[in-house]
């Protein structure tokens, strides 16, 4: 072999690891429905327990929402075929799942103990946990939209701790509004943008 | 005049370089799912996969998932490592042909 023909094959060589490597990691998640959601899903809530002055209506509604989850993921993933997962991807499932167990039972604890006397309290710890999570989702991502999601949940933890109940239910559903129905309707779009191109590669 | 290093073998097969360059970026992988990426038959795949498997760059699990079998493979440290050597001798070899 020549000198030249070695040097090409070397470079084929690495030209190949860079493409699978690039191919393994492509692997387009959907995540802007989660977020609207739960969006809905707090907008149910709130306007139940609200309207009825339901003690269950949270609990209810958060069950009812992780289980259509489940059920849509279940359905995606038997349409979709195997997906390998990624240890990004794997991180983040961890930190909102961790938030979600830590949120039902916090938030349930606070409620069956009889101690949720403020709404503001509910809001205020319901928006830090959430904060927490999209901070947290968006360090691992590097994305600093995300991290925006998560500013404007800690200003409506603020807004819940030192405004009246009606400032603290507008910073609530205005943060709701934004970051779960506007952000998730936007990674939606993103997504899909993926998924186009990556059909065009294949 | 510094010497140039030896490519490994195990790892230098066009197959198997993919099949470790796919694993790397990912927890692990199913047999369909690594087919379908490189694009190679059954019974290729198999047979590069078991020299992976043999030179302890990956680790198999074989599981049932809904009544379905599935072969998962996933790199272990030495495969990380291997490839991770690979790539500098590759480098080395190449000098400042690379980007031309």
């Amino acid at each position: 072999m020549t000198a030249n023909a070695e040097e090409l094959e070397l470079k084929d060589r690495l030209s190949l690891i860079e493409s699978m490597i690039a191919e393994g990691r492509r692997t387009t998640q959907s995540y802007g429905w989660t977020f609207v959601l739960w969006g809905v899903a707090y907008y149910v809530a709130i306007a139940w327990s609200s309207l009825c002055h339901y003690g269950l209506a949270w609990p209810i509604t958060m069950i009812s929402a992780c289980v259509l989850m489940g059920l849509i993921v279940w359905l995606k993933q038997s349409k979709c075929g195997y997906k390998p997962e990624t240890t990004k991807s794997r991180a983040i499932w961890a930190t909102w799942i961790s938030m979600a167990i830590s949120m039902f039972v916090l938030l349930d604890a606070i409620g069956f103990s009889g101690r949720m006397t403020d709404w503001r309290i509910f809001a205020a710890v319901a928006s830090t946990l959430i904060a927490t999570a999209n901070a947290a989702s968006s360090m691992i991502l590097k994305w600093k939209l995300q991290f925006a999601c998560a500013v404007v949940w800690w200003v409506a933890a603020v807004v819940s701790c030192f405004g009246t109940v009606n400032q603290s239910s507008i910073a609530f559903l205005a943060a709701i509004f934004l970051c779960q129905i506007v952000f998730g309707i936007y990674l939606m779009i993103r997504e899909s943008i993926a998924r186009k191109q990556e059909a065009t590669h294949a | 005049m510094p010497e140039l290093p030896e490519l490994n073998p195990v790892i230098h097969g066009k197959l198997r370089l993919a099949l470790l360059s796919l694993l790397v970026g990912v927890e692990e992988a199913e047999f369909t799912w690594l087919r379908s990426k490189t694009g190679s038959t059954d019974g290729n795949l198999g047979a590069q996969l078991a020299k992976l498997e043999e030179a302890g760059y990956v680790a198999v699990e074989k599981k049932f998932v809904q009544r379905k079998p599935q072969t998962l493979y996933r790199m272990t440290e030495a495969g990380r490592q291997a490839l991770t050597e690979y790539v500098l001798a590759l480098k080395q070899l190449l000098g400042g042909a690379i980007g031309d």
